[in-house]
């Protein structure tokens, strides 16, 4: 009962802001919206008894990568600006596109998820547990994720580097 | 899970010491950081209100409740009013996952004619004991950038948000370094509890056979490297001099908060003061011992947590001190050296802390 009523009351914070998100205007209101929506799924997580997953999503998503958001919408130090009208082929492609998607969402849950049984006992998400199989059963795709980030960092080093920018030119 | 009276009972009386005790941190420390600067600048400091000036808080308190509440016209109206809020509650929430005693046996006791207290009832002075202790901590103390920045933002003044983006830059790059340093007390005690870390170094062990020193983590010398990366991190996490670039009166008047007035400036001072007081628990906690007693095996009863719990608040008290003295010892650095130090200074040594700290766990050595 009590669990109900916490889960309620997230969900429906994760959904209104998530609505504030895509909505408002103002590019800061919707990070922060985001990092409140992000905050709430945390939640989620707690109540499916996995605290672990819950805190790495407040300190990857809503801790880290939000603050990089909000730091490159200050940065640009948007001004209120009308924004230009869409063409009527834009709208059309973006409504069908989101149907599409939202139909197919909803058919795969309805299929997949909601009426299947859940694993009896609790699902262990305990830190050591996630460590022992990442460096273990899953230490290939762990190491090919871990390239793949050393490429972006390098990459960005690149591009921010004045003087390599300046001999490529 | 279930839930009787009894425990409901004892959760709030957890949560209401443990607020009681950080909402009066501030003004306590404000006292305490205006005669402590008096002090090592050898002037009288205020010493006007009641005995020592101690009752200077409660007429600055007054003055914050009694001035007027400014929002600027240019202000974002709603994000002006919620950032203080935003600022206020890492502080307030990271405090619940620390121990601050002993945990003993409670009596059965009869309240009210029915038995309140089963006899094997283990109290155990922390508000939340989860698994997930420490990353619970730096998870809430990632989301007290929010505070800052959007109060930078909203009150639309280029001081603010300069000030806003020094510090969010500044916690950014030494929350790595915080984390990182951290690691290694969590390897030693493996297990991410923070109970688990202070039952750990509540053990003994002895150099050369003769002398017996306490296995808190600040005497291993493995710990040494990341007691320093700690504190020092701890300092910049917590805006402190010689890292308070957010506010650097003599470039951004007062950077982040310049456009702020009345009790919304008050909510600010509090979350830095608590901030820090949660900081300093936490060191404690991590290195000092927590509330480990030395050389004395602490019986599980009521007295002797009681003790431990004075214990725990002395060693807070210490850490808060050296928090004063730094700050009126060491001025301020520059910026660029500042990012310099934490990426290039801090982070590497983080890692090879690290990597010394499992060295040590390999040839069981701690």
């Amino acid at each position: 009962m009590f669990e109900f009523a916490i889960f309620f009351f997230f969900a429906a914070v994760a959904v209104i802001f998530a609505l504030v998100v895509v909505l408002h205007h103002n590019p800061v209101v919707g990070a922060l919206s985001l990092v409140a929506s992000f905050f709430a799924l945390a939640v989620m997580y707690v109540l499916l008894e996995a605290p672990f997953l819950a805190a790495l999503q407040v300190i990857v998503y809503a801790g880290a990568i939000m603050v990089l958001f909000l730091f490159v919408i200050m940065l640009l130090n948007l001004q209120h600006q009308p924004e230009e009208p869409t063409r009527p082929v834009q709208q059309f492609l973006g409504y069908t596109s989101s149907a599409t998607f939202l139909i197919g969402l909803v058919y795969y849950i309805v299929k997949y998820a909601a009426f299947t049984a859940l694993p009896a006992g609790p699902f262990n998400s305990d830190a050591g547990l996630i460590g022992a199989e990442i460096f273990q059963a899953y230490i290939f795709p762990f190491e090919m994720v871990s390239i793949l980030l050393l490429a972006a960092i390098v990459g960005a080093l690149l591009l921010s580097s004045r003087s390599v920018g300046a001999r490529a030119q | 899970m279930p839930f009787d009276a009894t425990d409901i009972v004892l959760s709030f009386l957890k949560i209401a010491v443990v607020l009681g005790a950080l909402l009066n941190v501030t003004p306590i420390m404000v006292w305490v950081e205006r005669r402590g600067s008096a002090l090592i600048q050898d002037r009288p400091g205020p010493n006007r209100v009641g005995p020592f000036g101690l009752f200077q808080s409660f007429a600055d308190a007054l003055k914050f409740i009694l001035k007027e509440d400014i929002i600027p016209e240019q202000a974002h109206k709603w994000l002006y009013t919620i950032a203080p809020m935003f600022g206020l509650l890492p502080a307030l929430t990271t405090i619940a996952v620390i121990p601050w005693g002993l945990p003993f046996r409670l009596p059965a006791k009869k309240l009210f004619g029915h038995v309140f207290f089963q006899g094997d009832y283990f109290f155990d002075p922390i508000v939340a004991d989860v698994n997930i202790g420490i990353l619970l901590i730096f998870a809430l103390a990632s989301l007290g950038v929010y505070g800052i920045v959007t109060a930078g933002w909203a009150s639309s003044n280029k001081y603010s948000l300069f000030g806003a983006i020094r510090a969010s830059a500044q916690m950014i790059s030494y929350e790595l370094a915080l984390t990182l340093a951290a690691v290694s007390t969590l390897l030693a005690a493996g297990s991410l509890k923070l109970t688990d870390i202070v039952w750990q170094q509540t053990q003994y062990f002895y150099i050369f056979n003769v002398i017996k020193i306490p296995a808190w983590n600040v005497f291993s010398p493995s710990m040494w490297l990341s007691f320093v990366i700690f504190v020092v991190s701890a300092f910049a996490e917590t805006n402190r001099l010689p890292f308070d670039f957010a506010e650097a009166e003599a470039e951004l008047v007062a950077g982040y908060h310049t456009e702020y007035s009345s009790m919304k400036f008050a909510l600010f001072f509090m979350s830095e003061y608590m901030a820090m007081a949660a900081m300093s628990a936490l060191v404690a906690t991590l290195y000092l011992g927590g509330w480990d007693i030395p050389w004395w095996n602490e019986p599980q009863v009521w007295w002797a947590s009681v003790l431990t719990m004075l214990f725990f608040t002395l060693k807070v008290v210490a850490i808060l001190l050296v928090f004063v003295w730094v700050r009126w010892t060491i001025p301020r650095l520059k910026y660029d050296i500042l990012m310099r130090l934490g990426w290039k200074v801090f982070l590497p040594l983080a890692f090879v802390n690290i990597l010394i700290v499992a060295f040590f766990i390999a040839k069981q050595w701690i």
